[in-house]
């Protein structure tokens, strides 16, 4: 039977493609369970606390409670809001992680859409993120919420170059944009953070990435005590919760994107592939939630000026630097 | 250059996460610059004066724990410094070193809800957790001596209601021991870091001449240059005995007086060991007649609280009841100065120029 | 329309701010990672429980005198005047000696728990205990009845007026023999 299943789908390669999508959708929907619990858990531990303990054994349905509640919430839009706006934000935001997951390998084979220009795919997909802020911060009809979007939207663009500028050094070293032949090609010579210009590459693009998925010291955009919740704090519900689901999905993604880039992807001895890929990306999402609890947040023009005069000629030097060691 | 673009007024209402109680501040923006800001006052105001007017002094010292509900053992010895100056009444030994161990322990606790809600403004929201839990421990302190945790009402007339509980002095020595080490933590999170500096320096500057002017005090003005504190001008209770410095720091920015008040804390430490070192036996309260009326005058008293110089004055008429009470509150008077503060500033900065002014609004509006 | 000026730029070295900015991150990140593994300070309310210091300020109750049979309050009311907040009143039983109280009622939504009124007591009547649950879903729940601050509950007001009751009877008796006496001296 299983025959007849998979020569069917050969035969209709659009559908295969399809199904994936809706695995991977429901699988971005699902992953942020995991990664709000532990986010949860570890910033309990750092502050001397328990964090969830009390629904399910050791706490682990708190997200699943959680979501049920967003669920039952009612659906508030406020007056004078733009409504197709409004409604459109949230969900541009998921599908941009959505697509972002379609071309990551999670083990040998396991893509769900190989393509030969993942990387630039990736890098271009992930600006659907800015337009969905922006869309929320405009269309609430609140000055935080649009205070907020405008200076996210600042933060998100100005920390693109140098991400891309630090992807770029791999890139040149693996002389591929496509995922699959980066990690084979680390498979094949070492992971590719053994060589130093990739080494700093990684460390820019680490805080390019805390940047992009709005994490402490970089969190202004949903800073709490200044703008109450920033560009979305006018979504309740559902909505709230796809926002919400996209963002600890996307930092799965960035830690996976690394993980491929810089790590080796699933490469690892003993453990199956998808294990490796797994423990990689908790190990850095773990330093993630690390760096998150512990220093302050930097001011949106600190911010800014940090990116601009600070990241951007150093992952430009550290480009050169890549190119006058690797030339062969 | 010159841009041209639209003002905004924004209100940073009464409830919001960084106001520090139900504080409201009315904003003029020019895009991330702010104008001009009014704050706006008496969201908490109970008629605490006007409800002292009608009862025996004695009824009146339970209300002032509301006021500085941070602090509220110096709100206690506060008032009861005033109706003993009024009664001329003694105050034994004994009961003096008890007071200060307390009025201590209390600044501790205070600065660490600094502290917590400092850090949690900023955005490390870890400190606040620390900050609390240290704080836990000198609050199980207090109840083992007073018996509440909040509103402690353990400063009478004439002395402190009870002694000290067994071996309370050695459990204080305990925790002081930890609680160097943990300062020293705090350092290694919050002072040293980088991004913590870039966010508290040059922020917030308040010059020595505009402090002194708005009559500012505490903290507030000893971050400004200006070496003024109650403890030593006044040398009331038995602070003329203990060694102890005053931390003064010239820059006048919001890093400033937060390391006014990180030092406070470390000297604090320091006088709570002289006292259990010195404390002499003896009787801990003056008894008092059941109607006490003192003469008529007035009179007015002044302590250090960890805010700033908190002031009592009562008016006598030789009546059981006082004629008049005013609370010359130190966030009151330190809060009249942020609108020069905010003058120029960037909407970021709000939150820390305001928490390091530390008001507590319970004695802003009594 | 206002006017505003750009900004004016300070010197700023980027190498400088990234490796300090880094190592005082790390630096910073040592403390967060030696708490995480310090013992937790949650207590898991209300699956445990921390006791309360012997002086806590809960619930008052009124002490109950075993050798006498009879609570201590002898209804002096030094209690209900030391209060700021009116919350006590209370309905004397007896008077002189055996003197004691029917009713002591206690609106604890007016109390500060300030203690004013335990050190007003000389008579070693009332004091603070260590229940702190007190909240209810009822409004009127706030007014303590005698019979919820006695020590002992119905059973102790019962005796306790029983006891009274007694006594000034007895001291009701004694009277008229000793009248009778004098009278018989007299004439």
């Amino acid at each position: 039977m299983i025959e007849a299943v998979a020569s069917f789908f050969v035969q209709h390669p659009l559908l295969w493609t399809f199904v994936k999508a809706v695995v991977l959708a429901s699988f971005t929907l699902m992953i942020p369970l995991a990664v709000i619990y532990i986010e949860r858990k570890v910033a309990g531990y750092i502050q001397s606390r328990l964090g969830p303990v009390h629904v399910g054994p050791q706490g682990t349905f708190q997200t699943v409670a959680d979501a049920l509640k967003l669920l039952l919430k009612e659906d508030i839009v406020p007056t004078g809001a733009d409504r197709r706006f409004f409604y459109l934000a949230p969900y541009i935001a998921f599908i941009s992680t959505v697509l972002s997951f379609m071309v990551l390998p999670f083990a040998p084979g396991w893509v769900a859409l190989e393509m030969n220009v993942a990387v630039l795919f990736v890098l271009g997909v992930s600006l659907f993120n800015v337009v969905s802020i922006l869309m929320a911060g405009w269309s609430s009809n609140n000055k935080y919420s649009l205070l907020g979007g405008l200076r996210a939207v600042a933060q998100l663009l100005s920390y693109e170059i140098p991400m891309v500028l630090s992807v770029l050094v791999v890139v040149f070293y693996t002389g591929s944009l496509s995922l699959t032949e980066i990690i084979e090609y680390q498979v094949k010579h070492g992971w590719n953070i053994w060589h130093p210009p990739v080494l700093i590459a990684a460390l820019i693009y680490f805080i390019c990435a805390l940047a992009e998925i709005n994490r402490t010291p970089f969190d202004l955009p949903e800073a709490e005590s200044e703008l109450v919740s920033g560009f979305n704090t006018e979504y309740s519900g559902m909505r709230f919760a796809l926002f919400f689901a996209s963002e600890f999905a996307n930092n799965f993604f960035i830690t996976a994107f690394a993980a491929a880039l810089f790590f080796g992807g699933w490469d690892g001895p003993i453990l199956p592939p998808i294990v490796w890929m797994f423990l990689k990306v908790f190990v850095m999402i773990f330093v993630f939630m690390w760096v998150r609890w512990t220093p302050p947040r930097l001011r949106i023009d600190q911010i800014l000026r940090f990116a601009w005069q600070g990241l951007v000629p150093l992952s430009l030097l550290n480009l050169l630097f890549a190119i006058a060691l690797g030339v062969r | 250059m010159e841009i041209l673009s639209q003002g905004m007024v924004i209100n940073v209402g009464p409830q919001h996460p960084s106001t520090h109680g139900v504080l409201r501040l009315i904003l003029a923006l020019d895009g991330e610059q702010i104008l001009a800001c009014e704050p706006v006052i008496g969201y908490l105001h109970r008629g605490l004066e006007k409800m002292m007017e009608r009862r025996p002094y004695r009824h009146n010292i339970p209300f002032t724990d509301r006021l500085d509900y941070l602090a509220a053992l110096s709100n206690n010895l506060g008032i009861c410094q005033c109706i003993e100056r009024l009664g001329a009444v003694e105050v034994p030994e004994r009961a003096k070193y008890i007071r200060v161990l307390l009025m201590e322990l209390q600044r501790i606790a205070s600065h660490l809800v600094f502290l917590g809600t400092f850090g949690t403004d900023l955005g490390a929201t870890t400190m606040f957790l620390y900050a609390f839990r240290e704080r836990e421990m000198v609050l199980d302190l207090l109840e083992e001596c007073t018996g509440a945790r909040l509103t402690y009402n353990w400063v009478r007339v004439g002395g402190v209601p009870d002694d000290l509980p067994e071996g309370f002095g050695q459990k204080v020595l305990d925790f002081i021991k930890l609680f160097r080490q943990r300062i020293d933590e705090y350092n290694q999170l919050l002072t040293r870091n980088r991004i913590f500096r870039s966010r508290t320096r040059g922020i917030g500057v308040l010059p020595k001449e505009t402090a002194l002017a708005y009559g500012c005090s505490g903290p507030v003005i000893r971050g400004s240059g200006v070496p003024y504190d109650i403890r030593k001008v006044a040398l009331y209770e038995v602070y003329d005995r203990v060694e102890f410095e005053v931390p003064v720091f010239e820059q006048g920015d919001v890093w400033a007086r937060y390391l006014v008040r990180m030092e406070e804390m470390r000297q604090s430490c320091r006088i709570i060991e002289q006292v259990i070192r010195d404390m002499p036996d003896g009787p801990v309260l003056t008894k008092l007649p059941k109607i006490f009326k003192p003469p008529a005058g007035i009179a007015y008293s002044r302590v250090e609280s960890p805010r700033g110089e908190l002031s009592f004055m009562m008016v006598s008429d030789g009546s059981p009841n006082p004629v008049r009470v005013h609370i010359r509150a130190p966030s009151f008077v330190n809060l009249s100065v942020l609108p020069r503060l905010l003058e120029g500033a960037k909407v970021a900065d709000l939150v820390a120029i305001l928490g390091s002014l530390d008001i507590v609004l319970g004695e802003i509006d009594r | 329309m206002v006017k505003r000026h750009a900004a004016e730029q300070e010197r700023y070295n980027p190498f400088v701010m990234l490796a300090d900015g880094l190592l005082t991150l790390f630096y910073g990140m040592l403390v967060t990672w030696r708490n995480l593994w310090r013992p937790k300070i949650t207590v898991r309310y209300p699956y445990e429980r921390r006791p309360v210091p012997p002086r806590y300020r809960g619930l008052f109750y009124l002490k109950w005198n075993e050798e006498k049979q009879r609570l201590n309050c002898v209804g002096c009311t030094l209690c209900a005047q030391a209060c700021p907040t009116d919350v006590i009143t209370m309905v004397k039983l007896g008077k002189g000696t055996h003197a004691g109280v029917s009713e002591f009622t206690m609106d604890l939504g007016r109390c500060m728990f300030c203690n004013l009124c335990v050190e007003a007591c000389p008579f070693d009547a009332i004091y603070m205990g260590p229940a702190y649950e007190l909240a209810s879903e009822r409004r009127d729940a706030a007014v303590f009845r005698i019979a919820d601050l006695a020590q002992g509950g119905e059973e102790a007001v019962r005796k306790n007026i029983e006891t009274i009751q007694r006594l000034m009877a007895e001291e009701e008796k004694a009277k008229p023999a000793a009248a009778h006496a004098s009278e018989g001296h007299a004439s």
